[in-house]
């Protein structure tokens, strides 16, 4: 999807969970913060978590250079399961 | 030691092929782009029709004008739980509302994207699904897309 968003022209960053996945899928560029899938974005209600996470994921929108990089941040949230 | 050489030898195991890259520049700073967020966590407006767990390759638009409590999963691959108790988990809109007023970015798309991720018809995801969500986008003008998925 991110694929096919980038080829008409849009730029696009992923927040991602398993970054070994969408390098081998082929992300033009991803962030990886240490979550679960299905928090992405941070703890559930953290707002201060989540908006580093976006924050740093739109700053990474413009920084990557490389397509295939996957730059890992500096935030975890583990679930209590 | 003698290395014995076939040529045209493969391997019986399916090993997954990393595609050509694909590139759209980034021509703008953040403050003057406009985001929208496409999300392959299953989320859709509470009117809308749910995805069908076992596979679904259908996407739904998400107006931005929707406040987030009137936003829901429907999902079979992850655990729902967090994204139950705060949507902002995998559609982090608020935050997006909060970075564009504060002139992080530019602004918010009317617009954001729906689907479920994690398998399904992938032929139709390739073929259908992914060219008509990009279109969309597109043609909302967006300058750039945050997504959740993986």
């Amino acid at each position: 999807m991110q694929r096919a968003i980038e080829s008409v022209g849009i730029p696009t960053i992923i927040i991602a969970a398993l970054p070994p996945v969408v390098k081998q899928t082929g992300t033009p560029r991803a962030v990886a913060p240490l979550v679960p899938m299905g928090a992405n974005a941070g703890a559930p209600h953290n707002v201060e978590q989540q908006t580093a996470i976006v924050k740093a994921a739109l700053e990474q929108l413009e920084e990557i250079t490389t397509p295939g990089t996957v730059v890992p941040l500096p935030f975890e949230y583990q679930a209590k399961v | 030691m003698n290395l014995t050489v076939v040529k045209g030898l493969q391997s019986e195991i399916f090993v997954p092929v990393t595609p050509p890259p694909v590139w759209a520049p980034v021509t703008k700073p953040l403050n003057e782009m406009v985001i929208a967020i496409a999300t392959a966590a299953g989320v859709h407006r509470k009117e809308d029709k749910r995805f069908n767990l076992a596979g679904d390759f259908t996407w739904r638009e998400i107006y931005d004008t929707t406040p987030s409590s009137d936003l829901m999963v429907s999902h079979g691959g992850y655990d729902n739980s967090d994204v139950n108790k705060d949507i902002n988990c995998m559609f982090p809109i608020d935050r997006l509302h909060e970075l564009a007023k504060a002139g992080f970015i530019k602004g918010v798309a009317p617009v954001h994207v729906g689907f479920m991720g994690g398998g399904g018809n992938i032929e139709k995801f390739t073929h259908e699904t992914g060219p008509a969500i990009a279109k969309r986008l597109k043609d909302e003008g967006v300058d750039g897309v945050l997504m959740t998925a993986g």
